[in-house]
């Protein structure tokens, strides 16, 4: 019983330590597309650092995983302040804000449809390739 | 004084968001999502309060901050759904090379048919993705990042509210085609309603969500050229 909250305060040590890591990616990322790479945003090229770093095995994904689950957890939480902004906006108040939830709503059902059909015929498409070539594995 | 007042302000931010999430968890109601109420309530406590934004992003901009490491740490589900990308990656590149286009273009068409800014068209074309893919996307195409950020949050309480019924009105077969959907529309509010449905579903619909991303921010030349 003793062990419990060692084992608590073990584990978000270690979380802390991989956001600490993650975020130290960042920042290289940063001085990287800054110098060298201005057309690719630091964020999505530290992502692909990472990325090659796990697939190359030079980094072990125990090293950044509950770190990363943090991050993309409580992603919301990172966001509220910039959304706080609006109030520098009083002008979205009336119709034009109203004009803005309505592109919002229609564009959102567009988006739906328009992808969900597609990856539907998507999907048939692979079971068919699939099918096709177990066929020919066969014959 | 004012230092005191930004420190307050950090902390209420990170008290509303503990106590809606607390309550989301045990309540379930949609109007308590955190993305709905926590912004709403904080807007709402500035404005009341008369607090100046400057002073409320004085300390808050740590947060802010965090969108960067958050933006890397998409490299692990990326990693580890590897095999799922292998073995669907027909149809989920033709529904993010789809989505893309049709939420931006639409965004924009739209924006322009009702009248709006241009500042506003520009800030509306990467509504549709992962926040901290769509403030990168905002910032190189000239756009403004905190009014993204706004649109970013009303598309996920709209995909929160449409998905459902958008689910129940098409005739989709596949599991992929349901998180697809939910992923290219509405982020990560999207992402959290497929994984309700199923674990199918949830995946396709994160993967769908990042690899979106990704590839509108890798368009933002194109997009700026466009608007």
């Amino acid at each position: 019983m003793k062990n419990l909250p060692n084992i608590a305060v073990k584990q978000s040590l270690s979380t802390l330590s991989q956001v600490v890591l993650l975020s130290l990616v960042w920042l290289l990322a940063s001085r990287l597309s800054h110098y060298w790479l201005p057309a690719v945003p630091a964020g999505v090229l530290g992502m692909f650092l990472v990325l090659a770093a796990l697939a190359l095995g030079w980094l072990p994904l125990s090293w950044c995983k509950s770190g990363a689950r943090w991050l993309l957890a409580e992603m919301l939480l990172f966001f509220i302040p910039a959304t706080v902004a609006v109030v520098q906006y009083p002008q979205l108040l009336g119709s034009i804000g109203l004009r803005i939830v309505l592109v919002i709503l229609l564009s959102t059902v567009l988006v739906m449809t328009v992808t969900s059909l597609v990856v539907d015929a998507g999907y048939k498409f692979e079971i068919l390739l699939k099918r096709r070539k177990r066929q020919h594995g066969v014959s | 004084m004012e230092n005191l007042l930004a420190f307050g302000c950090l902390v209420l931010t990170l008290l509303l968001y503990w106590l809606a999430k607390k309550q989301y968890r045990r309540t379930g109601n949609w109007w308590s999502a955190p993305l709905l109420a926590v912004p709403l309530l904080v807007i709402g406590a500035v404005v009341v309060g008369h607090i100046p934004y400057h002073t409320y992003f004085q300390d808050t901009h740590w947060l802010s901050w965090l969108l960067g490491p958050a933006t890397v740490a998409f490299a692990i589900p990326i990693y580890e759904q590897r095999q799922v990308i292998r073995k669907h990656a027909l149809s989920l590149s033709c529904g993010v090379l789809v989505a893309m286009p049709v939420a931006v273009l639409s965004s924009v068409w739209l924006a322009r048919a009702f009248g709006l800014s241009e500042l506003l068209q520009k800030s509306l074309a990467p509504r549709s993705i992962s926040t901290p893919f769509a403030l990168a996307t905002a910032s190189s195409i000239g756009a403004s990042p905190d009014l993204t950020a706004v649109f970013v949050v009303i598309t996920g309480v709209a995909g929160m509210l449409l998905g459902e019924v958008m689910l129940m009105l098409l005739p989709l077969r596949s599991r992929l085609a349901k998180g697809a959907l939910l992923g290219a529309a509405a982020h990560g509010a999207g992402t959290a309603k497929a994984n309700e449905l199923g674990a199918e579903e949830g995946v396709v619909a994160s993967l769908t969500m990042m690899l979106g991303g990704i590839a509108t921010v890798f368009a933002a030349p194109l997009i700026a050229w466009f608007v």
